[in-house]
């Protein structure tokens, strides 16, 4: 069965990047949402088992989204993909329960290696 | 006569694209701030617009709420791009970031004008770099020039009666967290670099 | 940054260039030690490229102050980041002589520098590049189209009436040097002089006070007045104290060239920037004030503003 991965960032041009930079051969539903509250619909909805989560967006930001999805259980495993590549941002993030942390500008490279080593990723 | 260039446009993709460039770029700027100064630098959405003389004036305005600012402006070219880097620095900032950067407590003018140029070499040039790298643009920046320390916003406004229509400008707002240093990055691009600027980013978009 | 245009065979050409051109590149190590020297360094230091070549740049020049150009190279090294810096911060990084040793009117040369990474074939940062500009006849005109300004700047500022400054310029400049002691806190002191038995004479002897006050002042301090019966000084960097005896000083000056005109007749408040006043009006008060206790005390005719009394 195909994964339901969400892709929450308020730029489309970055949603469009991440989007590409998902593995070919990985078998995936890819949904979007272009602020942290139509990103938590989304996981509510069960949209987002992997969450792609840039954290500088309006309304709603990543650090928020993290929060609730503590807060209500929900099951999403999220990769922060920020520009935001303070130190002290990754440990936020991490502390607040994303699985890995990518860098801005995405590469499809640096995405799978990361999938892959935090095993979020099942190939086919 | 020189022909006139049309007026340059931008659309919602193109905005939103600079917009993430930018903000990778003010990343990688706030990254080596936060690790000079040893605090986390809090980073905002950018603002990307295409603005008129007025605006800009507005700009810095708003930048300024009331207080006295520095400036260092510094000019940047490549692959036929070219534009201005300004950063508006707020005055009550120097206090604050002379204790992080370990400077004496007691600033001199002196004191004030090596933070001020250690902070713009810093911000300028990560910002001006991270964009140019998404864009493969190796921009050549040239010396920083100080527009006026402690000076009235118009005396920065009189030097800049260059004749103009409209261009494009990022907006950048750096602040720190939980204590008060704030200051203004704005990058402004000549009319005609827009038009260049403009076929990358769709190159990108495509 | 790729330099595909540049074939291995014009390295020569390259290195000619280097020697050539008019700009100063020195190449350091980690430990600041030289690498590479060009032409213009030579010419200028005297020091040949043979004898730069391995030489720590604190050992052969212990006139760079090495704190602060290992606080401008680090962040180079360590981030990857360019840093300028200009004239205006540091006239020079080397002590070269001025280009124009005979028609020159600076004896030393103006620099700009820019340091920039250099990356090795891995990709790490172990070499930075310093650029040295030479911008003596910028920064010469510079500094004398500032001191031109100046001028212009006292020349407009000056009531022609009183040749003392005028009152709105001298409102202008007080506020600012009050928010400057917000800021870094030095002792800046205004001092207002009570001219109502002055102007009770003739016009002869209030110009005789202008004159007198105007001579006396530093190049920094400031008079004003307030209006017709009151004289104001503003003394940037000065602590009440140092005030009080400029004010004996002028005192005792006007008396002497206008001896009906006795001491009791020149009442003077002083008061000093504390952190209190949030307003130029607060220090005028504040200055005004101690003026009345000066006129009732009677005494000494000058009172100092007291801010712990407050």
């Amino acid at each position: 069965m195909a994964t339901n991965v969400l892709i929450c960032d308020d730029s489309s041009f970055a949603r469009k990047q991440m989007a590409r930079a998902i593995p070919l051969g990985w078998e995936v539903e890819i949904h979007f949402a272009s602020d942290g509250l139509e990103g938590l619909e989304a996981i509510r909805q069960g949209k987002g088992e992997v969450v792609f989560l840039d954290l500088t967006m309006p309304n709603l930001d990543g650090y928020g989204v993290l929060e609730h999805i503590r807060r209500e259980d929900l099951p999403a495993m999220v990769v922060v993909v920020s520009g935001d590549i303070q130190p002290d941002a990754q440990a936020r993030v991490m502390n607040l329960g994303a699985m890995a942390f990518i860098k801005k500008p995405i590469d499809s490279a640096k995405t799978e290696a990361v999938l892959t080593e935090y095993g979020i990723m099942t190939k086919a | 006569m020189t022909t006139q260039i049309p007026l340059v446009t931008l659309s919602d993709d193109q905005r939103d694209c600079y917009q993430e460039l930018t903000n990778v770029a003010m990343g990688q700027a706030a990254d080596r701030l936060a690790r000079l100064l040893d605090h986390y630098v809090v980073l905002p959405i950018p603002r990307v617009n295409l603005i008129e003389i007025s605006d800009l004036r507005m700009a810095i305005e708003g930048a300024r709420d009331g207080d006295a600012i520095s400036a260092v402006c510094q000019g940047f070219i490549g692959n036929g791009i070219a534009g201005e880097a300004l950063l508006l620095f707020n005055d009550t900032s120097y206090t604050d970031l002379a204790r992080l950067a370990q400077y004496p407590a007691k600033l001199t003018h002196q004191d004030q004008l090596e933070m001020l140029m250690d902070i713009s070499s810093l911000l300028i040039g990560a910002c001006i770099q991270g964009i140019g790298e998404q864009l493969e643009i190796h921009f050549n920046q040239g010396h920083p020039v100080i527009l006026g320390q402690h000076c009235d916003l118009k005396d920065i406004l009189n030097v800049s009666h260059q004749k103009w229509r409209r261009t494009l400008a990022i907006e950048i707002h750096y602040t720190m967290e939980a204590v008060n240093v704030n200051c203004d990055l704005l990058l402004l691009f000549t009319e005609d670099s827009v038009q260049r600027l403009n076929k990358k980013i769709d190159y990108l978009l495509d | 940054m790729p330099n595909s245009n540049i074939d291995m065979g014009d390295i020569h050409w390259l290195m000619d260039i280097l020697q050539n051109i008019d700009t100063g590149l020195v190449v350091l190590d980690k430990d600041y030690n030289i690498q590479l020297w060009n032409g213009f360094m030579d010419s200028h230091s005297g020091i040949s490229p043979q004898l730069a070549k391995g030489r720590n740049l604190f050992k052969l020049f212990p006139d760079i102050p090495e704190q602060w150009f290992r606080q401008k190279a680090e962040p180079v090294f360590q981030l990857r980041t360019r840093t300028f810096t200009i004239w205006e911060q540091r006239p020079h990084l080397f002590h070269f002589k001025n280009y124009r040793p005979i028609t020159g009117r600076a004896t030393s040369m103006y620099q700009n520098t820019a340091i920039i990474p250099l990356e090795s074939i891995d990709r790490s940062i172990n070499h930075i590049c310093v650029i040295i500009y030479d911008v003596t006849d910028a920064a010469l005109a510079q500094q004398e189209l500032h001191h031109q300004q100046q001028e212009i700047a006292k020349l407009t500022c000056v009531d022609h009436h009183t040749g003392l400054m005028a009152l709105s310029a001298w409102q202008h400049q007080s506020a600012r040097e009050l928010a400057q002691c917000h800021r870094a806190p030095t002792p800046s002191t205004i001092a207002i002089m009570d001219l109502t038995g002055v102007n009770q004479l003739d016009d002869a002897s209030l110009a005789c006070v202008f004159g007198i006050v105007s001579r006396a002042l530093r190049h920094t301090d400031m008079a004003t007045l307030l209006d017709p019966n009151h004289l104001a000084v503003m003394l940037p960097a000065s602590a009440d104290s140092d005030v009080r005896f400029f004010i004996e000083r002028i005192r005792k000056s006007i008396s002497r060239k206008i001896p009906t005109l006795s001491q009791q007749h020149l009442a003077t408040g002083i008061a000093q920037a504390n952190p209190d006043f949030s307003h130029l009006n607060d220090w005028l008060q504040a200055a005004q004030h101690a003026m009345q206790q000066a006129r009732q005390q009677q005494a000494e005719w000058i009172s100092v503003h007291s801010s712990a009394a407050e």
